[in-house]
């Protein structure tokens, strides 16, 4: 179960520090990729066993770019082989801000949502969760 | 005509009965030796055509719509043959000699009266033709003169002086009645006319009193500007009479008029662009006061745009001033598609208008300040609080992080610190929450969510199982009635929004309301309206406290003395939504009984 390696995705240092404090205790090897770019660079570098999402990052839906790359149905798209990485995506969409999405298998693929702020407890239970469920 | 025509006819009965019974009287009784047949027979044929004229008359007043001209006609026809008559009633009377000579005034009166001054003078020749023919036609003795020596000195119409002197008299009597009848009738009818002009002028003067004071109401129907110029606009082309109005608004640079509404003007003469001071001298004579007629678009000097003008079919123009406290700020156009349409009349009239208006006007551009500043704030609001919202999340996540044991073990000291650290930031986001909530509500950025029908009583069901455990926890007795209603409960609101409503006063109701207490909710409808009252057995508000109840930030003291945290906003939100919602809230509350909010919705067909 130790070693599976998990990415964040999340341009704030500081949730990023908040999330890989836990993560680590629990013994997974955590990455980071501090902009969508860097994260999907970081993708086909490190192949992670699960990626935490964040929504908002140099712009308000960067998360949800990243998340429809990586799962593009086409088997020709380069994250072809990424496509069932479990992502969580971490959201702080306050009820009031214009985007509301819940998790759509068909507009949003991602696995789960998770709310900022960080709660360690439930974030450990979230990814050792969706890692058992990962397809083989 | 209509009316005369009656009356002719009802005089000339008597003149006929007249004529055959001074025949009876002057043959039978006086026994003058007059030819009785002819006579008779004068008098019988003035009855004759006199009943056909009547007949005539009632047909034609069956035919529905009377007409002027056969009526003028008719009357007409009935003066002439009058005048036969009378020609052979003096003929059959002694011609020249026959007293009845005199009888001839009675029908220039009457053509006076009923024809024209011309007309008139026409009857009039015709008349002292048929006596001078007749006169000639005897003195020749192609005529064969009556004799009636009982009356007048036999043959005295063989004297050529006395025939050429009587006739002279006789014209000049008919003429000089003419005269005297046309002229005086001419007066008559000015005068007529006059009141007739007069009481036209009354009427329009009274509708445009009415029309003023509906273009005030209308105009101070709303608040909105742009709903007051469009009705202010309608209203005054109506009130004018006139194709099209428009009003043109100063600007802050106060050097160009823009276009604020207009009536019955096309969508290319609008966008012929701003008046522009400089260029346009009318427009600077109404800006420094004055009210001015154009009488011809087409030959005006001082128009900035005459050729759009004219392709727009505007032949003339009024312009007047729309004054404020301060200064002219805009200018008020009444447009005509005839030239020279506009009077002085007028002129005073529509200054009178644009006075009015200006000051619901003014109003509705202070009202639009306002709402401008009202939203600006709320935006600014909206945008702190979403920056703020990050960074508090952050924290939280940090310190949770901390406190998890992640960072090493905690002292019991640290702990409690974090703790406390803690539990204040978890207060700042929720004060954040909710004035991003309220903010939202407020700009026109926030609540972007369609409204979509609500049923109230299911709503009203989720919410209140969601707090039977708190409530439980209190022993505090939960529980909502709905009126029976076989209607529909449906309101037009969010899901969200309307939870977060009835979230909010619940919450509040059990967190103020002591154990063994009770909130009721009660749901009723009337035909256009749902009530909503949520009523607890609690601590109650302050008497003067109720007022402000729904204020940002407002906390009662009693409730602070309770609850030590708490934002102060969540009645804000609760009065923002369920107005912006199109619904009302009240307050009701007796300090140490407990208070009942009622919501009121405008219902929504299913």
């Amino acid at each position: 179960m130790a070693n599976e390696k998990i990415l964040i995705i999340d341009d704030d240092d500081d949730v990023a520090y908040a999330m890989r404090l836990p993560l680590q205790a629990a013994g997974y090897v955590v990455y980071r990729g501090a902009s969508s770019e860097e994260g999907l660079r970081m993708v086909k570098q490190v192949n992670p066993d699960l990626i935490i999402l964040d929504v908002m990052m140099d712009t308000t839906t960067a998360g949800f770019q990243v998340s429809l790359t990586l799962r593009n149905s086409s088997a020709s798209s380069e994250y072809a082989a990424y496509r069932y990485v479990p992502i969580l995506m971490l959201t702080a969409i306050h009820k009031t801000t214009p985007l509301r999405f819940g998790p759509n298998e068909e507009y949003l693929p991602v696995n789960a949502f998770l709310e900022k702020p960080i709660q360690p407890e439930a974030l450990l239970e979230q990814v050792r969760k969706h890692l058992e469920e990962k397809p083989v | 005509m209509v009316s005369s025509t009656a009356w002719l006819i009802s005089i000339r009965w008597w003149a006929g009965l007249g004529v055959l019974a001074l025949t009876w009287l002057a043959t039978m009784v006086l026994a003058i030796n007059l030819p009785a047949l002819p006579l008779y027979g004068i008098g019988l044929a003035i009855l004759a055509y006199n009943a056909v004229f009547e007949v005539m008359r009632r047909r034609l007043l069956a035919e529905g719509l009377p007409h002027a001209w056969a009526f003028g006609q008719m009357t007409r026809l009935q003066i002439a043959l009058d005048y036969v008559a009378m020609a052979a009633l003096i003929h059959f009377s002694g011609g020249l000699e026959s007293p009845a000579t005199i009888y001839f005034i009675f029908h220039i009166i009457i053509a006076g009266t009923l024809l024209s001054p011309r007309a008139t003078y026409l009857y009039t020749t015709l008349a002292v033709g048929l006596v001078g023919t007749t006169a000639a036609l005897e003195y020749f003795g192609l005529w064969p003169h009556v004799r009636v020596p009982e009356l007048a000195n036999s043959g005295l119409y063989q004297k050529p002086l006395y025939a050429l002197g009587n006739l002279f008299f006789f014209a000049t009597a008919l003429y000089v009645t003419a005269y005297l009848v046309a002229t005086l009738n001419v007066r008559l009818r000015k005068r007529a006319a006059e009141v007739i002009e007069l009481s036209e002028r009354l009427r329009r003067a009274y509708s445009r009193l009415q029309t003023l004071y509906e273009n005030a109401q209308a105009a101070n129907s709303t608040l909105e500007l742009a709903k007051v110029l469009d009705r202010f606009v309608q209203s005054t082309a109506r009130a004018m009479g006139v194709r099209a109005c428009s009003i043109c608004l100063l600007d802050e640079t106060g050097t160009r008029l823009n276009l604020g509404a207009a009536f019955g003007l096309s969508e290319r003469y609008m966008s012929k662009g701003d008046l522009i001071l400089e260029a346009n001298p009318l427009a600077r004579e109404v800006m420094a006061g004055r009210t001015i007629i154009t009488a011809d678009a087409r030959t005006a000097s001082d128009l900035q745009y005459p050729a759009d003008a004219v392709a727009e079919g505007i032949c003339s123009m009024l312009s007047a001033p729309m004054r404020g406290k301060e200064k002219p700020f805009g200018l008020l156009r009444a447009y005509s598609t005839e030239r020279n349409h506009f009077s002085q009349e007028d002129a005073e009239f529509l200054a009178a208008i644009a006075t009015q208006g200006s000051i619901a006007i003014e109003n509705a551009m202070a009202f639009q300040a306002l709402s401008q500043l009202n939203e600006g704030k709320s935006k600014f609001v909206l945008t702190v609080t979403h920056e703020l919202r990050s960074p508090v999340g952050v924290i939280r996540s940090l310190l949770r992080t901390m406190l998890s044991g992640y960072t090493g073990p905690l002292a019991d000291q640290q702990r409690d610190m974090v703790e406390r650290a803690l539990h204040r930031t978890d207060a700042l986001q929720n004060l954040i929450d909710d004035l991003l909530d309220l903010a939202a509500g407020k700009s026109e950025l926030g609540i972007p969510e369609e409204r979509v029908k609500v049923r109230l009583d299911q709503a009203v069901e989720y919410v209140v199982k969601q707090f039977q455990i708190p409530a439980q926890e209190k022993q505090i007795r939960l529980e909502w009635h709905c009126e029976p209603a076989n209607r529909s409960l449906l309101i037009s609101a969010t899901h969200e929004g309307i939870e977060r409503v009835l979230g909010n006063l619940v919450s509040n109701a059990v967190k103020y309301t002591r154990p063994e207490g009770c909130v009721q909710l009660r749901l009723r409808r009337t035909d256009s309206e749902i009530y909503l009252q949520v009523s607890d057995t609690g601590i109650g508000i302050p008497e003067e406290a109720v007022p402000h109840i729904c204020e940002e930030f407002y906390r009662a003291p009693n409730a602070k003395a309770i609850e030590k945290e708490g934002t102060g906003l969540g009645l804000a939100i609760v009065k923002n939504l369920v107005e912006h919602w199109g619904g009302r809230i009240t307050v009701e509350s007796k300090l140490g009984q407990g208070t009942t909010f009622t919501l009121i919705f405008p219902t929504v067909r299913d």
